[in-house]
């Protein structure tokens, strides 16, 4: 018979690969409409998502309240990869560490109530630092883009490398960018923190600091299915207690905390007389204990909301254009990311389009956009540029920060304009030709016009520049381009180059000219 | 003479690196064959008037047939431009149906190996595939190759060369027996046309030396490092401005030409003519001739037009 132990191990285990998978698809094999898919039920992304705009991510978002409602939070067992993560690492310490288990530890709602409702208020007012920085699936994503992708890379290159040199060409090696002190340490760091108290005291982290956990755990409140001590059957072995990896089970007392269950259902199996239910409860039975919890979330709520009032909201809605000479200094947003507002407040830097972005012109940052946006993906022309053709990132962006236009809208954006600093350009200094940046510019908003001596320079017609990047990638000077991009904080549309078509003489030569 | 240099850097570089046999390999099939190759008919093969494949088909005919190059047992490298991420129809890769045809017959010639590879400028996955030429390779049986990191690019000395002394090639090139560039013909925004000996600078890494330290003198440099065996200019379609990477198709108009020789100063001054241009316009093509890497007198070369 399948238990809901095996259901649950398959699906997460499901759901856990899927989503590694797609983080770690250094050849980009995986369709991004799959890997959109895939996400779309990670519920951080799908809320995020659907605080923009009420579209396709409300699916996820009402699945996973409904699957909550229904089940209590299974959510955290079977589809979040962080979850996973920490079974993974639960499972090792049961290996290694027979005997010591996770003991009851009365949850500490106050602060996890705290956190959810602090991060998802701040979210909403344009500021998703706090979310970021906690959401488990933008931090399984991070974790596996800076530190486990890299070592895929380097198989991958190191086979590349083998196949090469026996005349094999189907594996391609791949360029090893953007691995920066910097944005290794955040992942690293939560990585830790993640083992740390996985080892300490089981899922710590879900009923501690995770903001989804937060939501989900309020919503098993008063989910229909429950976990609970059948005390006719009990026969106090206390078997379940040791199974739990919540710690949310008092075997002392008889008593499910159902609130900070993660729906793993080891109990259930446990229990050798079958005194484990997981019962339809039309409405939970008020206990004294569920009485002050109810006190504690509310109260935890109402802190937050006061906080988050006097808190500045960090990005200032009122400012778009005017804000040019501030948002200078910021990174280029990825096309269909709107704004830098925008694309600063909603996206959660997961780094799924890092992983997906083919040019890998997509990298991290780490502080360019200020502490609101660390580790936010920026347009690093250094590395690439932007495939004038491609729109992935915005196919997959779950967050809905880097929107999906269609191939021709996206061709029109223009994410930022070209500034050419006529005293830093070969010609001007070698008085040779170069020309590098109008070859590679898809619009040629970048020409290459007549200069002294026969020779050619580039002049620029912005009204034309995409923002793309591939001119300031293309320039040889260094240290400083003598061409680069620099950023729209509201991205604009740029003019579609009309020309005649070329004339028809020019075509077949009658006779050939030599 | 040309060849002699190749297999000295060949067989050099091999010695350096210890890892590289090819070159040897080389040496033994060219004193093998240097006797059975004729002397070429022609200097020039230029055809007008057909599809890629028929005038590649009626060029090679001219010249004695691809069998007078290629060499049973060889290795082929086949080297088009690929350098965008643009269809066909947009004219900035070289057409995917004369590269098709190029490698079937290098198959039917007794070729043990077809490679092809470009350095390209734009996503070298989306160019490969969006060009056609990956399908077309594959079609025709042949082995198209990544050129994307720098691991592929060996080190070697360019002679003679007055500004490019160095370069880091791609290995096919040490690898291979023979080599066949296949480049198209286009505008260019700073060395007005991209042709023959432009379509080199897809086999080395770092191009921004070369636009760094005068792009002609370069250019003109690394055409005596290894001189194609042959060399088949597509016109097929033309992009007449906004090259080499071109707005829309509307820069692009249908010649239906090709030029066919084993020089490749002839064949960029041919290309220069037939698209328009002074070949004297073209600074490198006056460079190239200078420092005798090939011929650019047209006048004085014994030339076959062929009408189809």
């Amino acid at each position: 018979m399948v238990t809901l132990r095996t259901l649950r191990i398959t699906v997460a285990s499901i759901s856990f690969i899927l989503i590694t998978a797609i983080f770690l698809d250094v050849t980009n094999r995986i369709p991004p409409s799959w890997s959109s898919a895939v996400v779309s039920l990670q519920f951080a992304p799908a809320l995020i998502s659907t605080i923009y705009s009420l579209g396709f991510a409300v699916i996820g978002v009402v699945f996973v309240s409904i699957l909550t409602l229904l089940f209590g939070r299974i959510y955290c067992s079977h589809l979040c990869p962080l979850g996973t993560l920490q079974d993974i690492i639960i499972w090792f310490r049961k290996k290694k560490y027979k005997h010591r288990k996770y003991p009851y530890h009365p949850a500490h709602y106050r602060i996890l109530y705290s956190v959810t409702a602090f991060s998802i208020i701040a979210a909403f007012s344009g500021g998703a630092v706090l979310l970021d920085l906690l959401e488990p699936f933008s931090n399984y994503g991070r974790i596996l883009t800076t530190l486990v992708r890299p070592l895929i890379i380097l198989v991958n290159n190191i086979v590349a490398l083998l196949a090469t040199s026996t005349n094999r060409f189907g594996i391609a090696e791949i360029p090893l960018n953007g691995m920066n002190l910097w944005n290794i340490i955040i992942p690293l760091s939560f990585l830790f923190m993640i083992i740390g108290l996985t080892a300490w005291r089981g899922r710590l982290f879900c009923n501690l600091l995770c903001p989804v956990g937060g939501v989900l755990s309020l919503l098993s409140r008063i989910s229909l299915f429950k976990i609970t001590i059948q005390h006719d059957a009990c026969t106090d072995c206390g078997l379940c207690e040791r199974v739990c990896r919540a710690q949310c089970i008092d075997s002392e007392k008889n008593s499910v905390d159902f609130a900070a269950c993660v729906g793993c259902f080891d109990c259930i199996g446990s229990c050798p007389t079958n005194g484990m239910g997981y019962t339809f409860k039309l409405r939970s039975v008020m206990t004294k204990k569920e009485d002050t919890d109810r006190r504690t979330v509310l109260m935890s709520l109402s802190t937050a909301l006061l906080a988050t009032t006097g808190v500045p909201n960090i990005v200032d809605t009122t400012k778009t254009v005017s804000g040019y000479s501030n948002a200078k200094t910021k990174p280029v947003v990825p096309p269909g990311g709107k704004t830098q507002e925008h694309f600063e407040s909603y996206c959660t830097a997961c780094h799924l389009c890092v992983s997906a972005c083919p040019t890998h012109v997509l990298q991290p940052s780490f502080l360019e956009y200020g502490f609101a946006g660390i580790l936010q993906p920026k347009m690093d022309y250094n590395v690439s540029y932007c495939n004038y053709d491609c729109t992935i990132c915005g196919e997959i962006c779950p967050t809905g920060a880097i929107q999906h236009l269609q191939q021709q809208e996206k061709k029109s954006v223009q994410l930022g304009k070209v500034t050419f600093v006529k005293e830093d350009c070969i010609v001007e200094i070698k008085k040779k030709d170069c020309g590098a940046c109008s070859e590679h510019c898809p619009t040629k908003a970048v020409k290459m016009v007549p200069y002294e001596k026969k020779l050619t320079i580039p002049q620029i017609e912005n009204e034309y520049c995409v923002g793309c990047g591939a001119c300031e990638h293309a320039c040889p000077t260094t240290p400083r381009k003598a061409i680069y991009v620099t950023p729209n904080p509201v991205h604009l549309i740029a003019k579609k180059r009309e020309e005649k078509r070329m004339e028809p003489k020019a075509a077949t030569p009658q006779e050939f000219p030599f | 003479m040309d060849r002699r240099t190749f297999l000295k850097s060949g067989i050099g570089f091999s010695a350096l690196t210890g890892a590289k046999v090819a070159g040897v390999n080389l040496l033994a099939q060219y004193y093998a064959s240097a006797n059975q190759t004729g002397p070429v008919p022609y200097d020039l093969v230029a055809i007008k008037g057909g599809e890629p494949d028929v005038m590649f088909a009626k060029g090679m005919e001219a010249l004695g047939g691809l069998g007078k190059y290629v060499k049973k047992e060889q290795k082929v490298l086949v080297k088009p431009n690929i350098g965008w991420d643009v269809g066909p129809e947009r004219a900035g890769n070289t057409n995917p149906k004369l590269i098709e045809e190029i490698v079937k017959q290098c198959y039917s010639a007794g070729a043990k190996e077809v490679v092809v590879f470009d350095n390209t400028c734009d996503n070298w996955q989306r160019s490969y595939k969006n060009s056609g030429i990956e399908t077309a390779v594959r079609n025709a049986g042949g082995k198209i190759v990544p050129g994307n990191t720098e691991g592929y690019y060996h080190p070697v000395s360019v002679p003679g060369a007055k500004n490019l002394t160095n370069a880091k090639v791609h290995e096919l090139i040490l690898e291979s027996d023979l080599f066949i560039n296949v480049p198209i013909l286009k505008s260019h925004g700073s060395t007005k046309l991209t042709m023959s000996m432009k379509n080199m600078m897809g086999v080395v890494w770092d191009r921004r030396e070369w636009h760094k330290n005068d792009l002609h003198q370069c250019i003109a440099d690394f055409a005596a490092y290894r001189k194609p065996d042959l060399n088949i200019m597509d016109a097929y379609y033309v992009m007449k401005r906004n090259g080499p990477r071109g707005v829309s198709e509307e820069d692009v108009v249908t010649m239906k030409s090709m030029l066919i020789s084993s020089d490749m100063v002839t064949i960029d001054a041919a290309g220069a003519k037939l698209f328009g241009i002074d070949p004297n316009e073209v600074r490198y093509i006056q460079i190239a001739e200078e420092q005798k890497i090939g011929r650019a007198k047209l006048d004085q070369l014994n030339i076959k037009r062929i009408s189809l």
